[in-house]
């Protein structure tokens, strides 16, 4: 059982390189959230597949509902910032946040 | 064993696409997919309920909501991205990869085998009698969530 839980590890470990990647190159406000989303991926991945090879899947299931129940909190919130800002600066670039205006 | 790996292979080719995509509407599309595709290995893994969460919202309400802002914010998807992240990123993909094999299989022995005690009962009695709090912290994440949005969106009254 527990090489099944590294390899689901391995795969949840690409998951979050890919996110992380993702955040610290690219520009986009957007871009910048999908790589969020994708480490969010990975990581309840980690979650159920620890369930799942301990054999406490219904704990794990919990845990992951509760997770995902805060991501689309965190979504709709973050969505709702970058509609503002999309209207307050006229683009996505990231690096227009950067300048500050008295 | 085979068509879980063969999942597995494609939700992480499916999330690297959703960054490697220059169009916005495609790289939603390819997170969605790569939802669908997690929620698919949650249910092999015997874990149906968090499967169907995973389909119906993650891939479902919030690939509507990235959908929606990208709508909104048509003409500002236009950021030029650097050319250099676009190139060096399949490269420092393989890379990890590779790193990422040799360390799972370096650990594969070390690793003392998980404890595995069965569990009792079913996923509601856990999710209520065990986990009571995370609902109550679920619900007061969910009005935060909407506050905030109302906040966001708030218009400006006539006198300022």
């Amino acid at each position: 059982m527990s090489s099944t839980w590294l390899l689901y590890m391995a795969f949840a470990a690409g998951l979050v390189f890919i996110g992380l990647y993702c955040l610290l190159s690219m520009r986009n406000l957007v871009k910048l959230f999908i790589g969020i989303e994708v480490i969010s991926k990975g990581v309840s991945l980690a979650l159920v597949a620890t369930g799942f090879a301990k054999k406490n899947i219904l704990v794990a299931q919990a845990l992951a509902v509760t997770f995902i129940v805060i991501e689309v909190s965190v979504v709709a919130t973050a969505l709702a910032i970058i509609i503002n800002t999309y209207r307050h600066t006229g683009s996505l670039d990231v690096r227009r946040l950067t300048k500050l205006k008295g | 064993m085979i068509i879980e790996i063969a999942l597995l292979c494609g939700l992480v080719l499916f999330s690297a696409a959703a960054i490697v995509f220059r169009d916005l509407l495609k790289a939603a599309i390819c997170l969605a997919v790569a939802s669908l595709l997690l929620g698919i290995i949650f249910f092999r893994m015997k874990a149906p309920y968090i499967g169907a969460f995973e389909i119906s919202v993650v891939a479902g309400l919030i690939t509507v909501l990235f959908i929606t802002t990208i709508a909104l914010t048509k003409t500002g998807g236009d950021v030029r991205e650097s050319k250099a992240a676009s190139w060096i990123f399949p490269l420092f993909f393989i890379v990890f990869l590779v790193l990422d094999f040799f360390v799972m299989r370096g650990l594969m022995g070390k690793i003392p085998a998980l404890e595995a005690t069965p569990e009792q009962g079913t996923f509601g009695e856990v999710l209520w009698k065990m986990r009571t709090f995370d609902l109550v912290g679920q619900i007061g994440i969910i009005f935060a969530g909407v506050l905030a949005v109302l906040a966001l969106f708030r218009k400006r009254d006539k006198d300022e």
